[in-house]
């Protein structure tokens, strides 16, 4: 009988815990969904939890997580953090940067030779290697490495990094990609003209879930509707504007509606908006379904999303959602799905949070076309034949 | 929205058209002046990086900051609670009030802010008109490429 596939998955962290993004849970639930069709997955990834600190907290080593097996390599020592941050600056100011800067951008990421090492001496025994997302530099190095192989799964933003030189050469080297969105996957090419073939949207899948959104009501003796945001709390996700926004809605209409938050990261919000927020930090994956299930809305201002996985699951909820209109993947689900709102400034946020909460029958509508978008869509089993897809080619 | 009522087809919403009736509306009542004030420059400012992706809030944000600049320092009146001696003790305190010079750090404090606003949006003028002369000198370049030698 021949052995099954073998697939690594390489990220500068394993999500396992509730300090990880949205990448690192996405390529956590693509290898366990890997796992369950009887493939062996390895995880390659560092000992570090802290994405700032990139400080070694977990012991190098292997464990066995949900079947996969979880391969903890420790992060180099001796960053120059100074000429790291010198050229991040000129970086996000879109200054001329050149290659040899990029390098050393690089270099003083966040980096493991001992999982490089690694990669050289048995990289050839994996069929496929994932790794994203695409800005750190430890996928930038170890896509150098067996790029016949590997597949980038990048979470690619329109910003400043997605235009450096040794990031198009990493887009350019690698097998294939794998896409969470067509927006995203229309950046890229717009941005380092690939091959189409070699391109393959797969997104996540959605598990389904039962909702109680009056037990959520009444735990947290809410009476008065309240727009939801589940997620990082800092400017890069739009935070303070919808602080902003929320804090003068209420003062231009008049409207009692609450700001409901969980997740973490500090913020700063008006002294007047201050009694109205509930700030839940982090809660079990029950406890966010149900909020998203009562709210009347479900926010996110972020421009930079490559995927959102928060949206898909109100939609799931049968909460419609409010986005920011100069996102290219949030608005595009939206428009696809016919559950979600996209505005350009506060006039248009005001408005479409106005109708939300004057039409109860608009907010259903909306919310059940977004379920019917996440079931047919965004189901394991839809995902599942994209990535075996992408992994067959 | 000026819409009366939103009909619900078997087909569902069409949030493509609730979006286009959104736009026309805020169009119409931003001419007639409803959205302008300091408090909405003030919460446009996380909004100026995206600027680039719509040509119109320039003009909407430049708007609120001109309602913003109008400082009025006799917005605020001095009051007291307390019924008993009431007017000798606005008194007193107009008394202390002119000697402190308070409302100057009240002048300077809305002075502050709205330079601060200003700044933010210069800022992104200038980045906005930065990448457009980057996009020109590049397209100078390549069509002097093209031209013959001599």
């Amino acid at each position: 009988m021949a052995s099954p596939p073998r697939i690594a998955f390489v990220s500068p962290r394993f999500s396992d815990g509730p300090t990880v993004g949205g990448a690192e849970t996405l390529l956590r639930k693509l290898a366990e969904r890997l796992v369950a069709k009887g493939w062996q997955v390895d995880f390659l990834t560092t000992c570090a939890r802290n994405h700032f600190t990139w400080e070694n907290e977990i012991k190098p080593g292997d464990t066995m997580i949900a079947g996969i097996t979880v391969r903890h390599f420790p992060v180099d020592g001796g960053r120059d953090l100074a000429a790291f941050i010198e050229v991040q600056n000129r970086i996000s100011r879109s200054a001329e940067i050149t290659r040899d800067e990029e390098l050393i951008w690089h270099r003083n990421n966040v980096n493991s030779q001992a999982l490089y090492a690694y990669l050289k001496t048995e990289g050839h025994r994996y069929d496929k290697i994932i790794m994203g997302p695409y800005l750190f530099a430890l996928v930038y190095f170890a896509s150098q490495i067996h790029p016949e192989r590997t597949l980038l799964l990048p979470c690619l933003h329109n910003e400043c990094f997605a235009t450096l030189k040794t990031i198009r050469e990493m887009f350019v080297n690698v097998s294939g990609w794998l896409f969470n969105a067509e927006p995203e996957r229309d950046l890229a090419m717009q941005l380092y003209g690939l091959d189409p073939a070699r391109a393959e949207v797969v997104g996540m899948g959605i598990d389904d879930f039962t909702t109680h959104p009056d037990r959520f009501r009444a735990r947290h003796n809410l009476t008065a509707p309240y727009v939801l945001y589940s997620g990082r709390r800092e400017p890069m996700k739009g935070t303070p504007l919808l602080l902003d926004y929320l804090d003068i809605f209420r003062e231009r209409t008049g409207k009692d509606i609450k700001l409901v938050l969980t997740g973490s990261g500090p913020y700063d919000p008006p002294t007047r908006l201050v009694p109205h927020i509930l700030d839940l930090g982090f809660v079990t994956e029950e406890e966010k379904h149900d909020a998203m299930a009562g709210a009347a809305a479900f926010c996110h201002p972020s421009t930079n999303e490559s995927f959102s996985i928060v949206i898909l699951e109100s939609w799931l909820a049968g909460t419609p959602v409010l986005v920011h209109a100069a996102g290219d993947v949030m608005p595009f689900h939206c428009r696809k799905s016919n559950g979600g709102l996209w505005f350009r400034n506060y006039p248009e946020f005001e408005e479409q949070l106005s109708l939300l909460l004057e039409y109860p029958e608009l907010r259903k509508a909306m919310g059940a076309s977004g379920q019917r978008y996440v079931q047919n869509e965004y189901a394991w089993e839809a995902v599942e034949t994209r990535l075996m897809k992408a992994l067959l080619k | 929205m000026s819409t009366g009522s939103f009909e619900i087809g078997a087909a569902g919403v069409d949030v493509e058209r609730i979006n286009a009736d959104i736009r026309e509306t805020v169009a119409a009542k931003m001419k007639a002046g409803a959205y302008v004030g300091a408090q909405l420059a003030r919460a446009e400012r996380f909004n100026l990086m995206n600027l680039k992706k719509d040509e119109n809030f320039f003009d909407f944000y430049m708007e609120s900051l001109r309602e913003a600049v109008y400082v009025d320092i006799n917005d605020f009146e001095i009051r007291e609670r307390r019924a008993a001696f009431a007017p000798l003790l606005v008194r007193f305190k107009k008394t202390i009030w002119s000697l402190m010079k308070f409302y100057t750090y009240r002048l300077w404090s809305q002075q502050n802010q709205v330079n601060g606003l200003l700044l933010s949006a210069t800022e992104e003028v200038d980045r906005k008109y930065r990448g457009q002369i980057k996009s020109l000198e590049e397209r100078i370049a390549k069509l002097e490429q093209k031209l013959p030698p001599g």
